[in-house]
Formats: C-alpha cells, sequence, structure tokens
C-alpha cells in the first residue's frame, strides 16, 4: 500500500518522482521559465547561495508553495550543472539532503520509511551488507564510521536505530552527488549566465572573506561548551573534536589557529592535532561540515541552548545570525512572533 | 647479470613460454599490460601501455618476446594502450591484497614464507568468514617471490575508489581502532574479539611482573602520571576481567583510556598480531600493475602460481612454483647458502656447484650466482 503524499511532502522531499511528476503537470516548463526570466529561476539561485554559504535555516521554508520549493530545487541544480564545480556541487548536495533530513525529523513514520526505502536504505533494517555500507561510509567522518569500529557478522553490518538519520542523510547526499552534474544544454546556460556569474562572484567573495574576522564571543553555547572543556584537560569524544573542528574550520579559521583552540588543552599533542584537524578540514579531499542542531543533540553536546537558538538548526546559522547581530544595531534576541515559530520549539525540546 | 648467465636464464624462460598456461583476467581487452625484458645491459625498465585484444595475441606475445617480468592492471579501462591516465578512462579495479613478507618479517627465504602463508589465512578469514565475500570471488595467487596475491572480483566493489578500499584495507590490518567501540556492549565478534585478547594479554603480562616495574611500566605512557599508574595497576584485574565480559560497556576514560591509546608499546604489537598485515598502498591504489598468473617472476625464476583455497593448504612454493627441473647445472656461487628446493635441502658452499636447475635459475635470478656451464 503506497503512501499518500500531498503537495506539502514533495516541496520537502523534492527528489522524488512524484515532486517531478506534480511540477510538469502543473504545465510549468524549464525552458520558457529561463525565457521568461521568471522569479522562480532567481528563487533557484538563492537557493544555491544559502548552500554556498552552509546557511542551513529550514524553518521559513513555505511548503505551501510547494511547485515553486520544487522549481527552485530544479533550477538549483541546473544552475550548478551549468557552473560544475566540484567544491560548489558538493555544497549544494549537502544543502538539500540536511535539507531532507530537517523535514524528516519530525516525519510520519510511514512517510519516512517510504523516502528512505526511495533512497535505498531499507526501512527499520538492523544490518546492511559490508559491500554497501563501505560503499556509503566513506563520507561520514566520525569514527564510529569506519568499518573497523562496526559490529559486523558474517558480512552484515549493525546500524543503531538512533543511526539511521545520518545514514539516510548520507544517502540522499550521495544520491544526489550522483546526478549531477546534469546534462544542461550550452544555449540554456548562456540564458542563466548572469545568475551563475553572480554566483560564482559571490562565492569567491565569500572565499575571501569566508565569515569575517573570528568572533568567538559569537559561537554557540554548544562549542564554547566544548572549548571549556578542552581548556580543562576534560577528555572530550570524537564527535565533540570532530564537530568544533569542522566548525572551526567553516567558519574560516586556518589550520594554525584551530590547532591554537587545541593547544589551551593542558596535555596538549601537537602533531596528532594537527594530524586530526588536517584530515577534518579537508585535506584529503573531502571538506566536512559540522554537524547540525538535531545530531549535536543526539551526541549529547547540544548543551546550554540559549533564545539564538530557538531561531537556528545550525550551529553555523547561530554563528552568522549573532555576529551580524552583536555587529549590528546590538539587537541582542530576535524578539518577533513570525521569527520564531513556535513548532521550533517542538522540534527541538 | 654477465653475459653467459644472462643467455642461460632467457633460454630457461623461453622454453617454460613454450608450453605454459596462464590464468588470464577477466577482459583481457580492457587491461593495461607492462613488461620487463631480458635487458643486456642490465637497465630495468618498464614498456607498460600496452593492450592485447584476445587471450591468444597475449599468449603469442609472452612466447615470442619472453618477458623477464609480466604484469597487468588491476584496473579496466575503456582505452587500456593510451598513454596517459586520462585518456585510458578507468572503468573499474579489481579488489587486490598483497601479503609480502618483506612487510612483515625478515629471515630465511622457506620461514618467511611460512609466515606470509598464515598471514594470508588471516587475510582469507576475515574476507570470506567476517566480510562476507564469496569465496568464488576470491582467488589467491603466489606471487613468485615472498608471498600472496588476493584479488577479489565482483561488481560491487569493482567500482570502489581509493577511499572505499581504505576502508576494507584499514579493517584488515587493524588500523583506526576506537577503544569505546571494541570494548561496547555485546559485542564480542571480529575486531572486538581480537581486540579484548589483545589487552586481555597485555593485561596478563603487566599482572605478571612485578608491581614496581608494571607501575614503571604503565608510568611511561603518555599522559600517565606515576600516582595514577599506582592505582591503575591496583585495580588491573578488575579492568581486566571487565574487558574480557561482554555484560557492560567498558567506559574507556582516565587512564584506562591512556593506556589503550597509546602510541606504539607492547598492546600495538599484540593488535598486530592478530592483524593481517597487507601492503596497503596496493590495495588503495586503484591503478596498479600485478604479475600475471602463470608467468615466472623473473626475480626467483618461480611461477606466478594461481591457487585456491584448498590449494594453499599443501602449497610449498619451493616445490609447487618450481617448474624447472633436476638436471645438473655447473653454477658459480658468491656466497655460501643452505636452500630447499624440490623436497632436498642443499648446503652449498660458495664457488663452483653442481646443482639441478630448478635451483640454478632460482640462484641466478636472485643474483646469488652465475651459470658457469652445463654439466655433461
Ligand atoms: S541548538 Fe544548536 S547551536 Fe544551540 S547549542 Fe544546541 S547544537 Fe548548538
Amino acid at each position: 500500500m503506497p503512501v499518500e503524499l500531498d503537495k506539502k511532502d514533495l516541496a520537502k522531499y523534492p527528489f522524488l518522482k512524484e515532486a517531478q511528476h506534480l511540477v510538469s503537470a502543473s504545465g510549468y516548463s524549464i525552458d520558457s521559465l529561463i525565457n521568461k526570466k521568471h522569479f522562480i529561476v532567481k528563487k533557484g539561485a538563492e537557493r544555491v547561495e544559502k548552500a554556498i554559504k552552509f546557511d542551513y535555516f529550514f524553518d521559513d521554508i513555505r511548503l505551501e508553495m510547494a511547485e515553486w520549493e520544487i522549481l527552485s530545487y530544479a533550477f538549483a541544480r541546473i544552475l550548478i550543472s551549468c557552473l560544475n564545480e566540484r567544491n560548489l556541487t558538493d555544497r549544494l548536495c549537502r544543502y538539500e539532503a540536511e535539507r531532507a533530513s530537517y523535514f524528516l525529523q519530525t516525519e510520519d513514520p510511514e512517510k519516512k520509511d517510504y523516502v528512505t526505502s526511495i533512497v535505498g536504505i531499507n526501512p527499520g533494517i538492523e544490518e546492511i551488507p559490508v559491500v554497501e555500507y563501505v560503499g556509503l561510509c566513506p563520507a561520514l567522518h566520525d569514527s564510529k564510521w569506519r568499518l573497523i569500529n562496526r559490529d559486523i557478522n558474517s558480512g552484515l553490518v549493525r546500524i543503531e536505530k538512533n543511526e539511521y538519520d545520518e545514514l539516510i542523510k548520507e544517502k540522499i547526499r550521495s544520491m544526489l552527488d550522483d546526478q549531477l552534474p546534469l546534462r544542461v544544454g550550452e544555449g540554456i546556460c548562456s540564458l542563466l549566465s548572469s545568475l551563475t556569474e553572480g554566483i560564482s562572484s559571490g562565492y569567491q567573495e565569500m572565499l575571501m572573506e569566508q565569515f569575517g574576522e573570528v568572533d568567538e564571543g559569537s559561537f554557540p553555547p554548544c562549542m564554547k561548551a566544548i572549548i571549556n572543556a578542552v581548556t580543562d584537560g576534560t577528555n572530550i569524544p570524537h564527535t565533540a573534536r570532530f564537530s568544533l573542528t569542522a566548525f572551526m574550520h567553516i567558519i574560516g579559521m586556518d589550520v594554525h589557529q584551530i590547532v591554537g583552540i587545541y593547544t589551551r588543552a593542558p596535555d596538549f599533542d601537537v602533531e596528532k592535532t594537527m594530524y586530526q584537524v588536517e584530515h577534518i578540514s579537508g585535506r584529503g579531499g573531502t571538506e566536512y561540515t559540522p554537524p547540525a542542531c538535531a545530531t549535536m543533540k543526539t551526541y549529547g553536546l547540544c548543551v546550554n541552548r540559549d533564545s539564538y537558538c530557538k531561531k537556528i538548526s545550525h550551529p553555523l546559522s547561530y554563528y552568522k545570525i549573532k555576529k551580524k547581530m552583536m555587529k549590528g544595531d546590538e539587537a541582542p534576541v530576535p524578539s518577533t512572533k513570525k521569527d520564531i515559530p513556535d513548532k521550533v520549539d517542538e522540534k527541538n525540546p | 647479470m654477465d653475459a653467459a648467465t644472462f643467455e642461460y636464464m632467457k633460454k630457461r624462460f623461453e622454453e617454460y613460454y613454450m608450453t605454459a598456461t596462464f590464468m588470464m583476467p577477466p577482459a583481457v581487452e580492457q587491461r593495461e599490460w607492462g613488461f620487463i625484458f631480458f635487458d643486456p645491459s642490465g637497465e630495468v625498465r618498464m614498456k607498460r601501455h600496452i593492450g592485447f585484444s584476445s587471450k591468444n595475441e597475449v599468449e603469442t606475445y609472452m612466447r615470442s618476446m619472453v618477458p623477464r617480468h609480466a604484469y597487468h592492471s588491476t584496473a579496466y579501462y575503456k582505452l587500456p594502450s593510451a598513454s596517459t591516465m586520462p585518456e585510458k578512462v578507468w572503468l573499474g579495479a579489481d579488489l587486490i591484497f598483497d601479503l609480502d613478507a618483506d612487510h612483515i618479517m625478515r629471515g630465511a627465504y622457506d620461514v618467511m614464507l611460512e609466515r606470509v602463508k598464515e598471514e594470508t589465512y588471516k587475510l582469507l578469514d576475515m574476507l570470506t568468514g567476517e566480510l562476507g565475500f564469496i569465496d568464488r570471488d576470491v582467488s589467491i595467487v603466489f606471487s613468485g617471490g615472498r608471498g600472496y596475491h588476493i584479488h577479489v572480483r565482483n561488481l560491487e566493489t569493482r567500482q570502489w575508489g581509493s577511499t572505499e578500499r581504505r576502508e576494507l584495507v584499514d579493517y584488515v590490518c587493524g588500523i583506526g581502532i576506537d577503544p569505546e567501540f571494541m570494548l561496547g556492549k555485546g559485542r564480542d565478534s571480529g575486531w572486538s574479539a581480537r581486540y579484548r585478547s589483545a589487552v586481555s594479554e597485555y593485561f596478563d603480562e603487566l599482572m605478571k611482573t612485578d608491581r614496581e616495574s608494571a607501575v614503571k611500566a604503565v608510568g611511561s605512557i603518555r599522559g600517565v602520571g606515576d600516582p595514577s599508574a599506582g592505582s591503575f595497576v591496583d585495580s588491573l584485574k578488575e579492568t581486566s576481567r571487565k574487558v574480557k565480559s561482554t555484560k557492560k560497556d567498558v567506559p574507556v576514560t582516565g587512564t584506562l583510556k591512556k593506556v589503550l591509546e597509546q602510541d606504539g608499546g607492547p598492546l600495538i604489537d599484540k593488535i598486530r598480531e592478530r592483524a593481517a598485515l597487507t601492503d596497503e598502498p596496493v590495495t588503495t591504489d586503484i591503478k596498479r600493475l600485478i604479475r600475471m598468473p602463470g608467468s615466472l617472476h623473473g626475480g626467483s625464476g618461480f611461477r606466478v602460481v594461481p591457487l585456491t583455497v584448498r590449494d594453499l593448504d599443501n602449497f610449498d612454493p619451493l616445490v609447487d612454483a618450481v617448474v624447472f627441473g633436476e638436471s645438473p647445472v655447473r653454477i658459480d656461487l658468491a656466497f655460501s647458502l643452505t636452500m630447499p628446493v624440490l623436497g632436498n635441502k642443499y648446503s652449498l658452499e660458495k664457488g663452483i656447484n653442481n646443482v639441478p636447475e630448478a635451483l640454478a635459475v632460482f640462484l641466478c635470478a636472485r643474483g646469488a650466482a652465475r651459470y658457469a656451464g652445463s654439466v655433461r
């Protein structure tokens, strides 16, 4: 018995075939939208920009505008295919995976199972064959995902219940990554060139300034807590070390600055730290991003939440928002009802 | 190698290749081939980027060119004879493990070969027993030198890049172990079992020594002070019991964590003993050339022998990889040595000796002897 997906569901998971059907059934044509310079094409560009900036803020997505959400997904993919740059493609796939995963957290179990099976994971299964697992795990950073640390019995890798969400997210990411770049004709790409140029120059600028000067005061409470633990010489778990390192890397700190934080530990081991930091910050080819709040929570790392936390679902967004506020008119806490939708509290108890 | 030895060797290889049977890799036409020839100048140069369209072509080439070493790619290419990698277009690669005694120990040839066989068994157990590869996809090849090559061929692993292969090689080599997971509740198979036994053995040894030296040993571990070493040693019996039991998670914190995560030291050795020590880069490199089964290894004159798991039990390279016979040959040996070949042990003095051809080829190939004429 197939599950019934409504329009809003398709807006959450625009990679589903049903989503594409919905759009084509509504009579939208990609070519004519581009020709007409329809605003939705620009929405696609905005989606790419958010992905590039790791702007993982999904609370204000308007699911009732399902066709637009799905079309902006489609245009984001077309734009990224025209740009055809590994880093950018990678970021879009991460963004889309984070986005879908955000909705899956609170999804109705039947629908969640459906999406899970579509991306190729058997829902509810407790074991995955080794060969399949190895195809999935290299992009997952933590030592718990390494094959050697897994519980394996006669060719099957045990998966714990609480690991599923991460696995599904990774599967979505790799699935989208396999699909890109799409084959987009040169004609279309040239029609989109002003948008793609805008994206690339924005990206260049961002590389230049990254997140601007590092402002430790604007770090989210979780990261501050890890730094405090490091400073106290507490043995922090791998997950914490990873999250902090990836966080500092993405906000633009270089290896030396990051290692600098770790030197606050009393028994600091330079070589080992350098190695880990370089690994996490992408020397091995994959650039890692810090986990979203939901994952931080399952790691037990989401501590001392404050009012900013209600606005965001990713530590990176926390940093960006707070930094902007601190720099701007010192409006410390966002307070309008609109900014803090009630459902956030249900989701992030 | 002098001219006479050189000629002698080449003749023997030629003779062998006239009737040899080869084990061709699947998809011959998608492989790159590489050869090193008997070069009178003594120079070692590989001719590679060669492609063949059929098994027959390969055989004809081997018989007419008589290479000293013959290799084919582990990879499958669209255009294997193209001279650059991007032009070749990589389509996939077999999964290879290389067990070479040189990486594991030094010693007499026959001792090394025995030892590397043990590693091979460990590897095969992990691959087929734990990781679920099926016997049919796994082939074993005696390398003709000091070890074995394991070729794993199936559709899923064929597409794997280096990172995926790294997961497997780390697994078999015991790299990246996180004690917290090894000592988790209910974990008692595969690496967890090996890890628990390694740690127990290490702790048992510590408990066997007197308290003072145990404290000293633990205290010398980075980050462990003498007082904590003392209390660690005093509660070692209890800790050891916990490590052996799988009923509860063992909290890996404090001194225990430092002890288990120490760089180097006796525990690492015990883990390595339980790992299958393959040569890592061979597995992670997806564009390697590997010796062609059925060819001769130019540095030993031994045949590169394809084997089944069952063959491996009784396989004695010094008998079963020897393709030459017992007709006597005169050689000039550079140093004295003792060496078993074809079931006989030969103790040879430096200088002129009459030895069976099988041994003569081996010693000449290794550069330990010169050909000094046939015996009439
Ligand atoms: S809500 Fe997010 S940003 Fe805030 S403390 Fe938790 S994990 Fe960190």
